[in-house]
């Protein structure tokens, strides 16, 4: 019971802690800069549809001991197995790339010393502490110092913003100017904030961490209090972008921009506080989005499998996440912006969302799996009513946005 | 039973309980007069490959025979050595004793080992 307890505790500050990543916090600063408080809606829905989705992703590996990748491939053979993976590499390896943009870009605005050269130094620290760390390290170690994230919520707060008009934006609204950007920003923060890799991530570690169905309970209490607690910290970014950027007309173009966010609320200590935050969020992003890609191939292709172990012993695996580094690395190492990275990234995660997503509700409504612990109808419709809006949307704004830069 | 449903792309477990891959391919015996009948299963990624291009599992043959004996064609178990076990199939045959891990255990081997730490 203790022990349990324990888990518990620990996965929530854990969530809470590795919740922030430079995609949720360039596309929440990108929501308030242009519209204020008015995108704060995007947040919480997709915080809504992430508690949802790693709520179900937990219950199903406690519930049947398999991995989604592994039943995905199981349930609907090989042929869709390859497309979907196809799809979520070519996506992931974008968006893997962004955070290892985000550690060179704040080791940059530290040192001076320009993004490409960080991006090797970038990738054999990511390597090597994936290489010699166990899955616990990884999850618990780098995530509780995630917590220093909180110094967005604190900045907020001290601020002063309105909370009147904050909730009056969680409910939609039309925007009164620049609508394809406006569509295309919430599709962002949509694709941030619905990141698949965090529920194959999560669901690899319940099986990584041996829970079974008396951990059903705990899941959900981890979800829901981690990944709610998560969006606040988004939240508190969008919050920051309204009141530091929004009444200055400045938009967020240049990663150089963001520091600002959080020099406001704590003078020059806020400039390094928020490259601590970037780097060590974009840095737990990394591992676990390198490790989600690795965990994807190596179960659906029936591979050994595990990151409490030596490499050795998982060849295959360990040598795909050394791969998909080393594959990210390039893109930074080219000079790509992070922050243009980010946007791509972001809004192709939500385009492709229902492609995942809905052959996982039919998993999770499948008594074959899970026993009498299916997913309720409320859970479906609203990850299916999200997701579909989620993709809509990109589809329709990724090319207005296109042809309008 | 349904072959596609309840075996193909099913986890594959060896007498300890290691994994032993999946099962990529499964091969009927057709018999005159009579309906046909599972023979083998294959564990193998040309089988894997063949289900997407025959000329790209050819290809990859080539190249998976070097890692040695019983690799370069698909390691087939008989069905009678294989049964149920919950979510996972099980055969009775050490994983060890074939030639299913010899592409890990070469790379394992060649590559990983000789990395400081793995």
């Amino acid at each position: 019971m203790k022990s349990k307890a324990r888990d518990v505790s620990l996965g929530i500050v854990t969530s809470i802690g590795g919740f922030l990543e430079i995609g949720s916090i360039a596309t929440s600063a990108q929501a308030g800069a242009g519209y204020g408080y008015q995108l704060a809606w995007s947040v919480v829905l997709g915080t809504i549809c992430i508690t949802f989705l790693v709520e179900m992703c937990g219950r199903f590996a406690a519930c049947s001991g398999q991995t989604i990748p592994d039943a995905m491939r199981e349930r609907f053979g090989a042929n869709f197995f390859a497309i979907t993976t196809a799809i979520f590499l070519a996506v992931s390896l974008i968006v893997l790339a962004a955070e290892m943009g985000g550690i060179a870009a704040a080791l940059e605005m530290a040192t001076n010393v320009p993004i490409p050269i960080w991006a090797i130094l970038v990738a054999l620290l990511a390597w090597a502490l994936l290489w010699r760390g166990t899955f616990s390290f990884i999850e618990n170690g780098v995530s509780l110092l995630g917590l220093v994230t909180l110094a967005f919520v604190v900045a907020a707060v001290k601020l002063h913003p309105s909370y009147h008009q904050l909730v009056v934006a969680f409910l939609p609204s039309r925007p009164t100017h620049d609508r394809a950007h406006y569509w295309f920003v919430a599709v962002s923060v949509l694709g941030a904030t619905i990141t698949p890799s965090l529920y194959f991530f999560y669901s690899s570690g319940v099986v990584e961490d041996k829970w079974d169905e008396t951990y059903v309970g705990a899941n959900r209490i981890i979800s829901v209090i981690g990944m709610g607690f998560g969006g606040f910290l988004s939240i508190a970014v969008l919050v920051l972008g309204a009141i530091v950027y929004y009444p200055r007309h400045i938009d967020v173009e240049h990663y150089q921009q963001l520091p600002t966010l959080l020099t406001g609320a704590f003078g020059h200590a806020g400039f390094w506080l928020f490259l601590v935050c970037l780097g060590i969020a974009c840095l737990g992003a990394t591992l676990e989005f390198a490790l989600a890609l690795a965990y994807t191939l190596a179960q659906g292709l029936g591979w050994t499998w595990t990151e409490d172990s030596t490499p050795h012993e998982n060849a295959r695996f360990s040598l795909t996440y050394t791969l998909c580094i080393a594959a990210a690395a390039i893109f930074v190492l080219v000079g790509l912006d992070p922050i243009q990275l980010t946007q791509i990234g972001m809004a192709l995660t939500a385009a492709s969302l229902p492609i995942g997503v809905f052959p996982f509700l039919i998993l999770m409504n499948d008594p074959d799996y899970l026993g009498t612990h299916t997913n309720s109808h409320i859970g479906n419709v609203v990850v299916m009513v999200i997701s579909a809006l989620a993709a809509v949307l990109a589809v329709v704004t990724i090319p207005l946005q296109i042809a309008g830069s | 039973m349904h072959l596609i449903a309840d075996i193909l792309d099913e986890e594959l477990r060896d007498s300890r309980g290691k994994n032993a891959g999946r099962v990529d391919g499964i091969v009927l015996e057709v018999r005159p007069g009579k309906p046909p009948r599972v023979a083998y299963l294959e564990v193998s990624p040309i089988t894997l490959l063949a289900r997407f291009s025959l000329r790209l599992a050819q290809w990859y043959a080539k190249y998976d025979a070097r890692l040695g004996e019983g690799r370069g064609v698909p390691f087939r178990i008989p069905w009678s050595r294989v049964t149920r076990e919950g979510p996972v199939l099980k055969m009775d045959i050490d994983v060890r004793a074939t030639p299913i891990n010899a592409l890990e255990d070469w790379l394992s081997r060649t590559i990983v080992r000789r990395i400081p730490g793995g």
